[in-house]
């Protein structure tokens, strides 16, 4: 018998494993002269910073405290101004690039269903677009988000631009082979009892293909935050990839790490949501009403 | 065959079938599946088609449903040609295999030819209930195809193909998945609905035994190239118990008679 599980055991585990990389990270370079061969160069906060400097620098870039380590004031106005001041603040940079992601992912996703479906269901379509599809999937497609800065430029448009080109085409290869691969029982059974094309594919065919759709949409998530930090990497105001470019030119490791952390939570928190949605719309695959 | 007698009766002629032929092309090779078979079925008769497996008997009742395109030949449903790829209005066709969609419940499979042809909710609603009380799945209505049984799945299907009262009903072996248990229940099923209903059926099995149980005709196929090889008339009294029906010495009688002329036709599938 299966010893059962216990979620309480397991949580103990990940909290224990968390401090010990904290730890690790916060003091272990202390030890980098006494033990020199145990401790690498990398631990080094010049490249990798360490918690309580990541920590402070957070306060400082989303104005809670000053650039002098007092905290700012809510009463007095302080944070005010640092948020007035300060172009490209955290809350600013992370509101950005949320928004830019977002409408890059919603394009993308949207187009390369569309697209997916039609070509899926389309046998003489998906012949014309074959090789076109294949020349332009093999490109990568972040060596384009250059061009896009420099066609849509420095604004959120060539975020978005970027964002959905690398987004559309993840979505729509999905598509292509749940659209491609659906039951034709299913197709005849809802042809025999009445249906026409449109309520086919309204009724048999997006539901089948949603399975294949939601398996690339956690992928897509992280793909349109990819694009967009890129493209914020080429050529931006605000955003959370221009902190990372400015914390970089100031060799500051602390004020990127604050950078990435964000990125890693607002990745969390999108794929999360994303699972929420599945778990809904999918609900009729779970087989827990069996037996 | 004259012209005329063709479409002498349309008023009692359901299915007329003529000439009916269909060669499949299979990697290069044409295999003939079907060669000119002739047949009706009148208004409220339940006719089985019988034969081994490969007698072209599923072919011919997926030309009739306008799932296959014949290679030449005439079907007439209530005196009008049926169009191939077009459903026909009035006709139900039950699958093999279930075909119930996976991502809707028991209740939405059972209304999903209401909703298609844009009937209200409430009526919608009273019809998907009558439907399921009728199936013995009242408690399962907001469950998933997933839940159920092979038994449960094939009366639900059953049941979205009734909801929308066709007179003529195609079923394609629909209880050949099942255990000989579960599919001696669902022939009383069938029967009890058809009784009330006087629906027009065309019934394809390999089951001999399921062909006399439910139906007034058995029309026998010969192996490939599939032909009608004979026609017997089933006289048992209706209604009839799936059960006890299989006891009486007529049921022997017609068994025996049917079974030596399947058996050459097994025989004959057989070798190569």
């Amino acid at each position: 018998m299966r010893r059962a599980r216990r979620p309480g055991r397991t949580l103990a585990w990940q909290v224990l494993i968390c401090l010990c990389i904290l730890s690790i990270w916060q003091w272990g370079y202390d030890l980098h002269d006494r033990l020199p061969w145990l401790v690498p160069d990398l631990l080094d906060p010049y490249f990798i910073s360490k918690p309580s400097d990541i920590f402070e620098h957070f306060l400082i870039l989303s104005c809670l405290k000053s650039k002098l380590g007092v905290f700012n004031g809510w009463f007095n106005g302080e944070f005010g101004r640092c948020m007035a001041r300060s172009e490209n603040n955290l809350w600013i940079a992370t509101a950005v690039t949320l928004k830019n992601t977002f409408f890059g992912f919603v394009t993308g996703v949207s187009s390369g269903f569309a697209a997916g479906l039609l070509l899926g269901r389309s046998d003489r379509l998906s012949a014309i677009f074959q090789p076109f599809i294949t020349a332009v999937n093999s490109i990568p497609r972040i060596a384009l988000a250059p061009i896009i800065v420099l066609a849509f430029g420095i604004g959120d448009t060539s975020k978005i631009v970027t964002s959905w080109i690398v987004v559309v085409f993840l979505v729509f290869f999905n598509t292509f082979e749940g659209a491609r691969s659906i039951d034709e029982g299913f197709v005849n059974a809802a042809r025999l009892l009445g249906a026409s094309e449109w309520q086919i594919t309204r009724t048999v065919v997006v539901p089948s293909t949603m399975a294949w759709v939601f398996a690339s949409l956690t992928p897509a998530i992280s793909f349109a935050l990819i694009g967009v930090i890129v493209g914020e990497f080429i050529g931006a105001e605000r955003g959370i990839g221009r902190l990372i470019i400015e914390s970089e030119a100031r060799a500051e490791a602390s004020g990127m790490m604050v950078a990435v952390i964000v990125l890693m939570l607002v990745g969390v928190a999108l794929s999360a949501l994303i699972w929420r949605l599945q778990a809904y719309l999918l609900r009729w695959q779970q087989h827990n009403l069996a037996e | 065959m004259h012209a005329s007698q063709f479409v002498a009766s349309p008023v009692t002629r359901r299915i007329d079938v003529r000439g009916l032929c269909k060669t499949f092309q299979l990697a290069g090779t044409a295999i003939e599946a079907v060669r000119d078979v002739s047949f009706s079925v009148r208004r409220g008769e339940f006719v089985a088609l019988l034969g081994p497996s490969g007698s072209g008997k599923s072919t011919v009742l997926n030309m009739i449903a306008t799932l296959v395109k014949p290679t030449s030949g005439q079907i007439l449903i209530d005196g009008t040609p049926v169009v191939p790829g077009q459903a026909t209005p009035n006709v139900g066709y039950v699958f093999q295999r279930d075909t119930l969609f996976p991502w809707r419940t028991v209740a939405d499979n059972i209304g999903y030819g209401l909703q298609l042809a844009g009937v209200p909710v409430a009526e919608r609603k009273e019809r998907i209930d009558a439907c399921l009380m009728q199936a013995g799945l009242q408690d399962f209505g907001n469950a998933y195809p997933s839940a159920l049984s092979g038994g449960m799945r094939q009366r639900a299907a059953l049941m979205r193909t009734l909801v929308v009262e066709p007179q003529v009903l195609l079923m394609d072996e629909p209880f050949g998945a099942l255990d000989t248990h579960t599919k001696i229940d669902m022939h009383d099923v069938l029967l009890r609905i058809w009784e009330r209903e006087q629906q027009t059926v065309l019934f394809v099995t390999h089951d001999l035994g399921e062909a006399l149980t439910l139906a007034d005709r058995i029309i026998l196929f010969s192996a490939r190239p599939g032909r009608i090889k004979e026609s017997f008339e089933v006289d048992f009294a209706r209604p009839r118990n799936a059960v006890k029906i299989r006891e009486t010495p007529r049921y022997a009688e017609l068994f025996q008679l049917i079974w030596h002329s399947l058996g050459e036709e097994f025989i004959k599938g057989r070798s190569p």
